[in-house]
């Protein structure tokens, strides 16, 4: 008879439990009440409000994010210059860093330098509005577009865009006609990933932009809110929408972000 | 014509020392060196992709030395084909003339013409990854040579490529230079591929270029012990082949020699290994194909090995142990036989 693999059967079966216990507490949430129940919850005008600033802002920051790292990630990995481990390593920061305490420096930043002040004259307000849940978002995530394109640039050989020139390409037009189409699933996946980071955002946009109903009342600050005033069919509507949208993003990570690597 | 004056670029890794050569108009120049030696860098520094640290290059009298690659009509194939893998292999031909604002329907004509040329027609709507690495290399030097360029580099074309698809594009490649005329620098490390397309060649080493002549000048008469060790070949001859039973029969200044070899044309060059001729003062009683009787023109003592010229019409080098050149008690100007099979016979 052949000899049972021990070390097989136990770390298959710590994975399968694991796998098991993640589908549990998802059921949990989203069987806790009523179907009916759960459907007026979610008609109900708060959590509609919710979904619809849950949506436009991590949309807008998600469009910021990909306007920034993309630049940045060629950057660091086509050229070479000053300071670039430096910039490497503190780009990442933002992924390390409690999103509450980046959420207080955001809240100094806006609310007591003259950079901050200067913006608020200027109409621009981003403590304790919608703005700052934007810009919360912006600063929580971008690491994450920023690695994925890191790291999917990297894999492009730069041959391919000295081909382009050589084929009558200016610099930036061998990026964008051969570098960036090759780059689509590295775009794909990082939006994603940034664009459910965003919609999940808690801490920072807490800190920055507050708890306010119906004014800065993304899921996550719903959930919270009336979870602690123990509305908890609202707040389990709400998080029954976010877990949809987990589900449905890592999804789409899977299936189109190719060998993308976080 | 090309004329690099002087070129020099420090990458690190790898370098480009005072290089100077002239490639003529219409001519295929191969340069040859080991890995490492400098070949990329010279192409990619020649087609523009880095500025060098020193130098001049001066295409068709224009000084291109500063020049952005796309004014520089200079094209360049890679060992592994970059073809872009989100366009079809017919939007990759016409990449470079889109890029130009050529006519739409002229694209497509000079797209359907190269692709005839170079036998991939019946490819022209598919991605390059469903391709073969012969029909992707096919396609990659379409897209270059649509461009009608002044010069066409090709920086290890066939060397991804597997042994009858090499044979196949080599011949190509010739064919192709000779219908356009085009000028070729070629670099590689492949000896078959100078005989073959070489008009004249050079070698490299860490960056220098070190020789620069025809093939048979180059091989001949190497200029150092690095050229010699390098290409070290002995025993190549020019001859005129002819098929023969199913063999080639070479005919060298009047003496011939069979090989299992097949040549692609009449004008050949063979070589013969030098340890694998059989000597002795007797005749030799082996079936190999080529016996000859001769005289033993020079003897050279390398220690372990003896290396013994044989004059019997051509002069052949053959290399024999220590041990069996004093067995034999060999002397200059001694008659000897000598015999070698005709799978022995290499003929490029």
């Amino acid at each position: 008879m052949r000899q049972p693999n021990l070390l097989k059967a136990v770390t298959v079966g710590v994975a399968a439990c694991l796998t098991i216990f993640i589908i549990i507490l998802l059921l949990l949430v989203v069987t806790h009440p009523s179907p009916a129940a759960l459907l007026s919850s979610i008609t109900s005008r708060e959590i509609q409000f919710a979904v619809y600033l849950s949506i436009v802002t991590s949309v807008a920051s998600t469009v910021i994010c990909i306007l920034i790292a993309v630049p940045s990630a060629y950057a660091l990995a086509r050229y070479d210059f000053f300071g670039k481990n430096a910039v490497n390593t503190i780009v990442d920061m933002p992924l390390a860093l409690p999103p509450l305490v980046a959420g207080v420096a955001l809240l100094l930043f806006f609310g007591t330098t003259p950079i901050g002040k200067g913006l608020a004259e200027a109409g621009l307000v981003f403590v304790f509005t919608p703005l700052g849940i934007v810009v919360a978002q912006v600063f929580v995530n971008f690491p994450f577009m920023l690695r994925i394109m890191r790291s999917t640039f990297e894999s492009i050989s730069p041959r391919y865009e000295y081909v382009a020139k050589t084929l009558g390409c200016t610099d930036v037009q061998a990026l964008w006609q051969v570098t960036l189409p090759m780059a689509t699933s590295g775009l794909i996946a990082g939006g994603v990933i940034t664009w459910a980071k965003g919609i999940g955002e808690f801490g920072a946009a807490l800190m920055l932009a507050g708890a306010t109903r119906m004014k800065t009342e993304t899921l996550p600050i719903s959930l919270f809110l009336n979870m602690s005033c123990g509305e908890l069919e609202l707040a389990i509507s709400a998080a029954t929408i976010l877990i949809v949208i987990s589900v449905a993003s890592l999804y789409v990570f899977e299936r189109y972000g190719g060998s993308t690597s976080l | 014509m090309l004329s690099i004056e002087h070129l020099s670029k420090d990458m690190g890794e790898f370098v480009l020392k005072d290089a100077t050569l002239q490639v003529n108009d219409g001519e295929y120049m191969v340069i040859i060196g080991p890995t490492g030696a400098g070949k990329t860098i010279l192409l990619e520094t020649l087609a523009g992709i880095y500025p060098p640290d020193s130098g001049r290059m001066v295409l068709d009298g224009r000084d291109i030395t500063d020049a952005p690659p796309r004014e520089r009509r200079i094209s360049m194939v890679y060992q592994d084909y970059m073809l872009f893998p989100h366009l079809t292999v017919a939007e990759n031909i016409g990449f470079g003339l889109r890029n130009q604002k050529v006519a739409q329907p002229e694209i497509e004509q000079k797209v359907a013409e190269a692709a005839q040329f170079l036998s991939i027609d019946h490819l022209l709507h598919r991605y390059p990854e469903t391709l073969s690495g012969g029909e992707q290399q096919r396609a990659a030097i379409a897209r270059a040579v649509v461009m009608e360029p002044a010069l066409l580099l090709l920086d290890e074309p066939l060397s991804a490529l597997d042994g009858r698809t090499r044979e196949k594009l080599r011949r190509e490649l010739r064919r192709l230079h000779d219908a356009y005329g085009i000028t070729v620098i070629h670099v590689t490390h492949n000896f078959e591929e100078v005989f073959s397309l070489a008009d004249r060649v050079a070698v490299i080493r860490g960056g220098e270029i070190v020789q620069v002549g025809t093939p048979d000048e180059v091989f001949r008469k190497p200029n150092c012990e690095f050229v010699a060790n390098f290409v070290g070949v002995e025993n190549l001859f020019r001859g005129t082949c002819a098929r023969k039973e199913g063999l080639s029969e070479v005919t060298i200044e009047g003496v011939k020699m069979v090989s299992t070899a097949l040549a692609d044309s009449e004008m050949v060059c063979v070589t013969i290994r030098p340890e694998e001729i059989l000597i002795s003062p007797q005749p030799i009683g082996s079936c190999a194909r080529n016996q000859y009787s001769g005289m033993v023109q020079e003897i050279a003592d390398h220690g372990v090995t003896v290396r013994v010229t044989v004059d019997c019409g051509v002069s052949l080098v053959v290399l024999i142990t220590r041990q069996g050149y004093l067995e034999m008690g060999l002397a200059e100007g001694d008659a000897v036989f000598v015999a070698f099979k005709a799978s022995s016979v290499q003929i490029f």
